[in-house]
């Protein structure tokens, strides 16, 4: 067994031929969903399933995820938290807000918060920041996976109202949610182009990926904030 | 310019912050004000850091205590959302499921039961609630008295006997099935106790059970009242109404509310236009339950005036025309799943 760290705070640890993702467990001794500890050189890590995370699928995309050890990271669609608790795995010096409308999942979410000293959990609606801009700080990266049908639009108003200049949004485009019957890259088309150039704050993608096999008519996003001309 | 931030109230002038009046550094009074609804009027504009201004302003050290002083407020306030959260309504969305899952289970066992004691006594002929109180009471059928209705056919029957240690078993499984039917009785008084209490204008047009079912499909009593009533009226059609919008099917008529006698037991080419009428009093029953809470009796005496006004007004059966419909081809069924 070893360990590679192949981006800040995501590692790839080998075990018996296969390669498992994995995060450094920051509550050693317990797991969150069910998901498998590895111990090597005296660390604990937390296997991490692309298949129930976007962000995880992502990683395997070769989508570089711009997380840092103190970022501060608004995750919007945070449901009971399972990319949540990697995500505060990654974040040592850093936080991560963690927005989520429905009170039955943030039930959930609130016994993962009381085991971490980084999450802040957010019972309120994403496309509505107005709701947390009295919470919410100046953030470098923004990840959403809403599964809502105007998801451009609330990553727009998110991002206008907390992202950095240079930070980062990292999106989950999922096509269903937006049209249950039109043709999946029909729809990333339409949603890409919104988010260039439909609202008040425009983005500029960096790098796109479909999400398959991992997550079926999904699509992963990396952009960052076009510059306002004034 | 005033703002609110989750630690206090910040005066912004032209060059930044000039006055910042933090609130009392306690966990349980800044969640209290961290739900405060005059937010929105008094938001940071976009690109303003509150972190940095914390610092700058005192009210905390440095960026861990402020990381650890927003998290810990930041669970209290949402254990108090979720806590606020669980209104009069989720009861009743919880009873009306426990319900159906009590039916689902008690239909299962007793047609096992059907089957299992049928092998002791065919010609019993009851089936489920008062088969399952019939075995739990007696047992084998060597135990019916002489002045049970049953005594006759108890003494004559074909089954085979049944071994002691096989009584027991069976005495037992259906006495299982007697408590769930108890527990759904008391389930379902519970619901109309609180359908009354908590919906009397919804409880008094439709009756607490279809009431209750409507709540736990919209998700609460607010929900349903901000429903239009053509949503109201085919709540429950689903198949029926995804078809009809497929192009393949005639509207729905009526979805849940089909069970009101109104609807139920009216011929059926006044049923559409007897649903209609009651789901649009529904919603408005609904308001008045959300927004005043008191009891308006009138709203019965206007739905039966409209009722006896549809009854008038189209006595026969009309000739049946070709339904509507884009692609609608007549009678499509099965196929479409």
């Amino acid at each position: 067994m070893d360990v590679n760290e192949i981006s800040e705070g995501i590692f790839e640890v080998r075990k018996g031929g296969k390669k498992i993702l994995a995060t450094k467990n920051a509550n050693p001794g317990s797991n969150v969903y069910g998901e498998n500890l590895l111990e090597e050189e005296g660390e604990e890590y937390r296997a991490w399933d692309a298949r129930r995370s976007k962000l995880a699928a992502m990683v395997l995309k070769k989508m570089k995820v711009p997380i840092k050890s103190d970022s501060r990271v608004l995750y919007l669609g945070a449901a009971s938290g399972t990319t949540v608790s990697h995500v505060s795995d990654m974040l040592p010096n850093g936080i991560v807000y963690a927005v989520e409308f429905s009170p039955r999942t943030m039930r959930e979410l609130i016994q993962l918060c009381d085991t971490r000293s980084n999450i802040v959990p957010i019972l309120a609606d994403a496309s509505r920041p107005k709701l947390y801009a009295h919470i919410v700080e100046q953030v470098d990266v923004i990840f959403q996976d809403v599964a809502q049908p105007n998801q451009a639009q609330i990553a727009a108003v998110n991002a206008e109202q907390f992202l950095k200049e240079d930070g980062h949004l990292l999106l989950s485009i999922k096509a269903r949610s937006i049209d249950t019957v039109a043709n999946p890259s029909k729809v990333f088309k339409e949603e890409v182009n919104k988010l260039e150039k439909d609202f008040d704050t425009q983005f500029n993608i960096i790098k796109k990926h479909d999400l398959a096999p991992f997550h079926e008519d999904h699509l992963g996003l990396v952009a960052k904030k076009k510059l306002k001309e004034n | 310019m005033k703002i609110i931030t989750w630690y206090g109230i910040l005066t912004i002038g032209d060059d930044g912050v000039t006055e910042c009046e933090p609130f009392n550094k306690d966990v349980d009074e800044l969640a209290e004000l961290l739900l405060q609804k005059d937010v929105v009027a008094y938001f940071p504009g976009s690109g303003f850091d509150i972190r940095t201004v914390a610092i700058e302003c005192g009210f905390v050290e440095n960026d861990e205590e402020y990381n650890s002083l927003l998290r810990d407020v930041s669970i209290r306030a949402a254990k108090l959302q979720i806590s606020r959260t669980n209104t009069p309504d989720m009861q009743i969305i919880q009873a009306v499921e426990a319900l159906d899952d009590i039916d689902d289970v008690v239909n299962v066992l007793s047609e096992r039961l059907s089957e299992w004691y049928g092998l002791h006594f065919p010609e019993l002929g009851l089936s489920s609630e008062s088969l399952v109180r019939f075995v739990s009471e007696f047992g084998s059928r060597n135990n019916v008295p002489a002045e049970h209705p049953m005594f006759e056919k108890a003494t004559s029957s074909m089954g085979s006997e049944l071994p002691s240690a096989d009584e027991e078993l069976i005495k037992g499984f259906a006495s299982n099935a007697c408590d769930l039917y108890d527990s759904r009785h008391n389930i379902e008084a519970s619901i109309v106790r609180n359908m009354e209490k908590m919906a009397p204008n919804v409880t008094l047009i439709t009756g607490s059970l279809i009431g209750a079912r409507l709540i736990s499909m919209t998700g609460g009593l607010a929900r349903l009242s901000q429903l239009p009533s053509s949503t109201v009226q085919v709540m429950g059609a689903n198949r029926a109404l995804f078809k009809h919008l497929r192009g393949r099917a005639p509207s729905p008529k009526h979805g849940i509310i089909f069970n009101n006698p109104l609807v139920k037991n009216s011929p059926w080419w006044q049923r559409g236009k007897i649903a209609r009428a009651l789901a649009a009093k529904i919603s408005l029953a609904a308001r008045m339950d959300v927004y005043s809470g008191e009891l308006h009796p009138e709203i019965k005496v206007n739905l039966e005036k409209k009722v006896n006004s549809i009854k008038a007004a189209n006595p026969k059966p009309p000739i049946k025309q070709k339904p509507a419909g884009k692609g609608y081809k007549g009678k499509n069924k099965g196929g479409e799943r």
